[in-house]
């Protein structure tokens, strides 16, 4: 029987997670084993659903794309369930002219898939070049000149949007006058050729590079070439590597929102030993203790910390005791940041609800980490959304894989200024809630006397902005959970008569960094907004509100017409439409200028408009 | 011989898609790899692939239809079986 969608999903690592997962030896990797091509013309033949919208891919390579076409449609399908995938290929034996006829094509988003016989032909074994060792040196600078053309081709490709790239990956032919075991001077030298071939192109905008050690990984590297295959159909690679090299190359196409925040025990979690009971000195994160993973373990969270990540404590425990604890000198995670502690005698997950409301997310963004099963299944039952691992810490292996797998959960392109600035600000929004007094009149004299300053700023919403990560990630404040892909954005925004708008927020309490992004369409007099997000840490401002106003001073129109569609989770924006509009919104809706005149509270805001970028 | 059957539609079914089981078992080789080549080399490490056997175009045009196809795989099976428990 053919395989389902949601089945094959989970035989591949895409489906729910486990409760309780335990991440011993390879089971971090996305399947146990690489997809097979009968399941992936299986996959492939499935029907799409008719309203998805077509999104088209260029595959570039140099070899004949065959099975490897298939698998990357097969693994874009399970990842990307909702779009219709259009695989477009090149000519056989170019790829760099592959590269540039796409670019005057007028480029879009591609798959660049480079292997040595494109950075010299000699390279590969169906041109039966000459592999003579007085030939080496001039293959040597042959590719190193082809690899520099195609690092200019790939970043002038990459300024018309995202190109995905993965650099040689099957072993060099036996062309070296030393013996296998030995490297030749120059097979390093192709190697680095190689390897700064991806270091330049990585550094590129708007280009995402395989990473060769996670290949390493899944694909064993004297199991990638099919000799017998290249000589009889052009196409080089074995099913399971073709299949695997697809499956990462679909992962960075899909670009998976990281998970914003991890609430993590204590005793025998954070730190080895149980605090109540061996006391602040009895507590270790070191090696002389076998306590060693324990200190990997701050120090990774003190990494994820310094990226944006929320990190919070859930623990049973003496809240004195554990603050002499985080006190302690020698701790590798700094107690800042760790916010907010729930240190108490209570159930797990309500302190786990305690730490989402300060932090205003949602539970399926966020990771538990428990040492105790009881705890795992307790927190899993009241959060089913929520991704909750044991933390095995009596195996080192399982708790190097989980730290793999947590920053492949939390791991982001790029660490903004907003990341810097998102502890403090919530922080910040916590105090707020706490001078409010239960009438809700301490809102204005908080809002009068807060010194805020909004900065306004209209962008062109480029590569790595701020902008598309608020979008694809803000489900509060968000006027219709509308999601895009880097190519889709762009597209947009190169619309003639698209606007994008920005706004950061500063207050005496703190920076809340860029935490607005609306993009819309201005047409004659008529103002559309298509997308309009607010981070969470945001609400209860009325920045909302002056995001209004300043659009309205702006455009000079007398009415805007806003894409809302009611989403399961949109409630806040809801709220405020309803208000405004005194009832509830339907979906594309209009406000006229006098009735959000009427209707709106007092803003105490600075407005600056920054210069255009 | 029956698992080899269902198996062996499976992997015809996946490559041509548009083709019902009957027109499947009553296939021409030939003339299936004339009219696609592309789909004719997916097939063969398709069923490669499925049963471990090594094939190539020509042994796949030599047994010409699905009959013979599926004899030749299940000689195979029983082949390989008895081999493994020789030892």
């Amino acid at each position: 029987m053919p395989l389902e969608l949601a089945e094959i999903g989970e035989n591949y690592g895409y489906g729910p997670f486990k409760v309780g997962r335990q991440y011993g030896r390879s089971e971090f990797l996305r399947g146990t084993h690489p997809m097979k091509l009968l399941e992936a013309l299986e996959v492939v033949k499935q029907p799409v659903v008719e309203a998805a919208p077509t999104r088209g891919i260029s595959l570039l390579c140099g070899f004949t794309p065959l099975h490897f076409k298939t698998f990357l449609a097969a693994h874009l399908r399970t990842n990307l369930p909702t779009s219709r995938i259009e695989i477009k290929e090149g000519l056989f034996g170019d790829l760099a002219g592959n590269v540039e006829r796409l670019q005057a094509a007028g480029g879009g988003e591609a798959c660049v898939v480079v292997e040595w016989g494109d950075l010299d032909q000699r390279l590969g074994i169906r041109s039966l070049g000459t592999w003579r060792a007085a030939d080496i040196p001039d293959i040597v600078e042959s590719a190193r000149r082809q690899s520099a053309r195609l690092t200019r081709l790939v970043g002038q490709l990459a300024e018309s949007g995202p190109v995905y790239v993965s650099t040689p990956t099957l072993p060099l032919p036996p062309i070296f006058t030393t013996p296998g075991g030995r490297a030749h001077h120059a097979e390093c030298e192709l190697r680095e050729i190689a390897a700064s071939l991806a270091t330049s192109v990585a550094a590129c905008a708007r280009t995402r590079v395989v990473a060769s050690q996670r290949l390493d990984e899944v694909s064993p590297f004297g199991q990638r070439f099919d000799p017998k295959a290249e000589i009889s159909t052009g196409f080089p690679y074995s099913l399971e590597h073709a299949s695997r090299l697809a499956e990462l190359i679909a992962d960075l196409i899909r670009d998976a929102a990281p998970k914003k925040g991890l609430i993590t025990d204590l005793d025998d979690t954070l730190w080895a030993g149980i605090l109540g009971e061996a006391g602040v000195e009895g507590i270790a994160w070191d090696v002389s203790h076998g306590a060693h993973v324990h200190g990997l373990y701050q120090r990774f969270l003190d990494s994820l910390a310094s990226a944006g990540v929320l990190l919070a404590a859930a623990s049973k425990n003496d809240p004195v005791l554990v603050e002499q604890a985080l006190a302690r000198r020698d701790i590798l995670l700094p107690r800042s940041k760790l916010f907010p502690l729930e240190i108490n005698w209570g159930s797990k997950s309500r302190s786990v609800y305690r730490i989402l409301e300060q932090w205003n997310i949602a539970s399926d963004d966020v990771v538990f980490i428990d040492d105790s099963p009881m705890e795992v299944a307790e927190v899993q039952s009241v959060f089913p959304r929520m991704e909750c691992l044991l933390f095995l810490r009596s195996d080192v292996l399982a708790v190097w894989n989980l730290l793999k797998q947590l920053r492949d959960r939390f791991g982001k392109c790029e660490v903004s200024s907003e990341d810097q600035v998102r502890l403090q600000s919530i922080r910040t929004a916590s105090a707020f809630r706490e001078t409010l007094r239960p009438d809700g009149t301490g809102t204005e004299d908080f809002l009068r006397n807060a010194e805020a300053t909004i900065s306004f700023s209209w962008e062109n919403g480029g590569r790595g902005s701020r902008a598309l990560e608020l979008i694809n990630k803000t489900n509060q404040f968000n006027l219709n959970g509308k999601r895009f892909s880097e190519s889709e954005w762009l597209n947009l925004l190169r619309g003639p008569d698209a606007f994008l708008l920005t706004a950061s927020y500063e207050d005496k309490y703190g920076s809340l960094g860029k935490i607005v992004v609306l993009m819309g369409t201005t047409v004659g007099s008529n103002v559309c907004v298509h997308s309009w997000v607010m981070s969470c840490r945001a609400f209860s401002r009325r920045i909302e509100h002056q995001c209004l106003s300043y659009l309205f001073e702006k455009t000079g129109v007398t009415e805007i017409t806003f894409a809302f569609a009611a989403t399961p989770r949109n409630g806040p924006i809801r709220s405020f439409f309803s208000e405004l509009l005194g009832r509830t919104p339907a979906a594309n809706l209009s406000l006229p200028k006098a009735t959000f005149e009427a209707r709106v509270p007092d803003l105490f805001h600075r407005v600056v408009e920054l210069k255009s970028v | 011989m029956a698992e080899v059957h269902s198996r062996l539609i499976r992997c015809f079914s996946s490559v041509f898609p548009t083709l019902t089981e009957a027109q499947i078992q009553s296939a021409d080789f030939a003339r299936l790899i004339d009219l696609d080549s592309l789909a004719a080399v997916t097939l063969v490490t398709v069923v490669d692939e499925e049963f471990g056997v090594e094939m190539d175009l020509d042994a796949l045009l030599k047994l010409g239809s699905f009959a013979a196809l599926c004899q030749h795989l299940s000689e195979e099976a029983v082949s390989s079986a008895s081999r493994s428990t020789e030892d």
